[in-house]
């Protein structure tokens, strides 16, 4: 798909999966690290290898088909190999703190003296400019400052942040789309594009009904636990587990189900027909209806309700995910390939199956420096003791 | 003025409520021309013109009435299909296959089309004609099992996050294949799983299970996967005022400590190593929110934030509307619109240098492109649409 793309990729773990998701569609992506490895190599979970040695997935997830090698972009000489490497890139994705480039002698005005059309995605907690655009950030201080955090959880919890890191992708898949954008912007007009990205603003724009409520009607949406904000689904308990309903499609269908198995109550009654007397007595349908799913499995609860089209599913654990069916009838779990051709480890694959995308790229993320001769040596074509030279000066 | 980056686009949209939407909406942000299928029967609910939804997800766009179910209006498809790029659709795989619109017939009336088949499952497997929305999506792919502070009571997320993470992808796949179709002359269809795209974003708790045969479990704000502490959500004064602290380094713990005032419990043995402080977090928890109790959320912020310390105010839909940061850069802009009040809506958080200057489009009202697109690009006399109309095809 992107096939002829270059992207130097300087992101630490808060957009490193940008370049992954446009390495899985075939731009060639070359990772930097310092000189011994990139810090997030050391966020967990781990994995121990056949060597014994502890990788961290979450790099392995966020790095897989891209190339890897060292340099130390700081070192004055290094800039001169990294400027050779623009020559030959589109675009350059980074995360370090708004000004820090600049202060190195890399702005994007240096960069784009080098290459005109390099395309530079800066990816910051707040973005590159504003009051705020020096704080500090990470998944949490995104998820409350972005407004995930106040409509999460229940009254009877502290505001809740979502599970795993989600700002830093969403703002890898809004760089990824800004990229994408820029790519045909440069073949348009000739020139290169610095994107600004900040991960409040990604949880920001990713709420949903949240700011569209306030702007609307002043509502201040809040955490009610599993209750959907207009209550259409809410979580309800079964014999063996969770099962995620709503109380608003097929009602009719519903009761008759219940009534079958002598369990609908008064909800024959035909005012509850009106899906506004169901809102408005929201407690009493659930506490009928969860005396009847506690009779019931998750798994026949979820067999028969998708069969009448009830759009329910099962609370699943991430086991329960890694077992399910459609993720494996559809090889969404793809195994890694690492340099010599083992087969690695099973990882989330791309979401979407192209027509003209053979075959799926599963190479493992590289290990750090793994490879600098080919690039420095049989690309760039610098000597091998020069070579010797700037690893001794810390410089690759 | 600078042109539009997607002008030469032609996208015809299918899409409803809301992973569809969103994709098509970010390409018409960039200027691509999306003609959405709508009709009196579907325009319901969240899909409703004159709903404050339906005008913030169909910014930018057409609209055009059709009613798909007459077979009249299968022929008006083709006749878009060819004069269009892309067709974007996010129903059940057998709801564009019923009407006969599958990508094979499609394709016959225009060689190079890019077709974006969104469904929630995908096009293949045993659970793709599954019903779904972002809810128990998120309840599928274990994000709901996780986010809660105990797996005896699942909580998750308040709000349709997946629909947004599928758009997301959605756009990428698009323009991925549009750099694919320039390259090459060719076309394709692609098959996009809104339960797979929202799996990637718990890809490495997910790899934790395949490799290591591990059972995760819910931990409230506990870290998942780095070693912090002081971390989380801490009271403010205030009502339903909060603010998160994540302390990662020795050099914050110092920073933290000092903005404290250096109390006497923090040289305490307990809380000496990055180690010890998650040991006992629950009692540094205590007394760090001694201290949040006594300030305003922001005020907290502020000073944590000045010492060099990640921190953040736990902002409700009223903060972020009067963020300074988010004002100086304008995420909320208002739009108005020729039959509702003016309202504010979100713009792109992707930022480009030189912006092209395009004017935004308020929502378009039902069929309000009807004349434009089946006039103008079609080319059919006015009383040729008149006679679709009379016979409920154009509806």
């Amino acid at each position: 798909m992107l096939s002829g793309t270059c992207i130097i990729d300087l992101a630490d773990e808060t957009a490193s999966f940008c370049s992954r998701v446009l390495a899985d569609l075939g731009a060639r992506v070359i990772k930097i690290e310092k000189p011994g490895g990139d810090p997030s190599r050391n966020i967990g979970p781990f994995f121990e290898d056949a060597h014994q040695r502890l990788k961290s997935l979450s790099f392995l997830n966020n790095n897989i088909n891209k190339l890897g090698i060292t340099l130390n972009i700081e070192n004055p000489e290094a800039r001169e190999i990294f400027f050779r490497l623009l020559d030959n890139a589109d675009v350059v994705v980074e995360t370090y703190p708004p000004g820090y480039l600049k202060q190195i002698g890399l702005s994007y005005d240096t960069l784009k003296g080098v290459n005109p059309k390099i395309i530079l995605a800066s990816v910051t907690g707040f973005g590159q400019k504003g009051p705020k655009s020096k704080y500090k950030s990470c998944d949490p201080v995104a998820s409350a400052c972005g407004g995930q955090m106040y409509v999460c959880g229940a009254k009877s919890t502290q505001p809740l942040k979502a599970f795993g890191q989600p700002s830093y992708y969403a703002a890898s898949l809004f760089a990824a789309v800004g990229i994408l954008l820029a790519l045909r912007k440069c073949k348009a007009e000739g020139s290169g594009t610095h994107l600004d990205l900040s991960l409040q603003e990604s949880v920001a724009a990713t709420l949903e009904h949240v700011m569209i409520r306030y702007f609307s009607d002043g509502a201040i949406p809040v955490r009610q636990g599993s209750r959907h904000w207009d209550n259409t689904f809410y979580i309800f308990p079964c014999k063996d587990g969770f099962m995620h309903m709503t109380l608003f499609q097929h009602w009719d269908t519903l009761v008759e189900w219940l009534d079958s198995e002598g369990m609908a109550a008064d909800l024959k009654a035909p005012k509850w027909n009106d899906p506004q007397t169901r809102d408005a007595h929201f407690d009493h349908i659930v506490e009928i209806l969860s005396r009847w799913t506690k009779t019931h499995t998750v798994a026949e609860l979820f067999e028969v309700g998708q069969l009448m089209r009830f759009p329910w599913s099962p609370v699943l654990s991430p086991v329960e995910v890694t077992k399910s069916p459609q993720l494996k009838d559809r090889d969404f779990f793809a195994p890694l390939m690492d340099s010599v051709g083992d087969t690695v480890l099973p990882c989330p694959g791309s979401p979407y199956r192209f027509d003209h995308l053979f075959p799926p790229r599963h190479s493992s993320a590289p290990e750090a420096g793994q490879n600098n001769m080919d690039i420095y040596q049989k690309e760039l074509g610098i000597p091998e003791e020069e070579l010797g030279r700037l690893t001794a000066l810390g410089a690759i | 003025m600078k042109d539009a980056i997607l002008k030469d686009l032609r996208i015809l949209d299918f899409t409803r409520v809301l992973a569809g939407p969103f994709a098509t909406r970010i390409l018409a942000d960039f200027g691509a021309e999306v003609i959405k299928v709508q009709s009196e029967k579907t325009a319901q609910g969240a899909e409703a013109n004159l709903s404050s939804y339906f005008s913030t997800w169909n910014r930018n766009k057409r609209s055009i009435t059709l009613d798909m179910d007459s077979s009249e209006a299968k022929a008006l498809i083709f006749r878009l299909v060819n004069i269009s790029d892309v067709v974007v659709e996010n129903f059940s795989p057998r709801v564009l296959h019923n009407w006969g619109l599958g990508y094979e017939s499609l394709k016959a009336h225009n060689s190079k089309l890019i077709m974006l088949r969104m469904s929630a499952m995908g096009q293949t497997g045993p659970w793709k004609d599954y019903v779904t929305y972002g809810p128990t999506l998120h309840s599928l792919a274990g994000l709901t099992y996780l986010t809660s502070v105990s797996e005896k009571a699942p909580l998750g997320i308040g709000f349709a996050f997946s629909d947004l993470i599928a758009g997301l992808y959605g756009a990428i796949a698009l323009l991925g294949a549009l750099e694919y179709r320039d390259r090459t002359g060719r076309g394709q269809c692609i098959d996009l799983s809104q339960y797979e795209a929202i799996c990637t974003t718990i890809g490495p708790t997910l790899m934790d299970v395949l490799a290591n045969n591990t059972d995760p479990v819910p931990g409230g704000n506990d870290p998942d996967s780095v070693e912090a502490a002081p971390y989380g959500c801490y009271a403010c004064s205030g009502l339903e005022r909060w603010c998160v602290i994540a302390v990662f380094s020795e050099r914050q713990w110092q920073a933290f400590c000092q903005v404290l005032g250096n109390p006497p419990w923090s040289r305490s043995e307990k809380f000496r190593s990055l180690t010890e402080r998650a040991a006992h977090k629950a009692e540094l928890d205590k007394l760090i929110q001694k201290w949040t109790r006594k300030r305003e959320a922001p005020q907290a912020v502020a000073l944590l934030q000045e010492a060099g310390v990640p921190a953040g105010v736990v902002q409700n839909a009223e903060d972020l509307a009067k963020d300074p940061q988010l004002r100086a850069r304008s995420l909320f802009r208002k739009i108005s619109h020729p039959q509702m009040d003016e309202f504010f809506t979100d713009t792109q958080p992707i930022r480009l240098s030189d912006p092209p200057d395009i004017p935004w489009k308020p929502a378009p009202l039902l069929g309000e492109d009807n004349t434009y697109v089946f006039g103008e690009l079609l080319g059919l006399s006015d009383r040729e649409i008149d006679d679709y109309i009379t016979k409920g095809v154009i509806a």
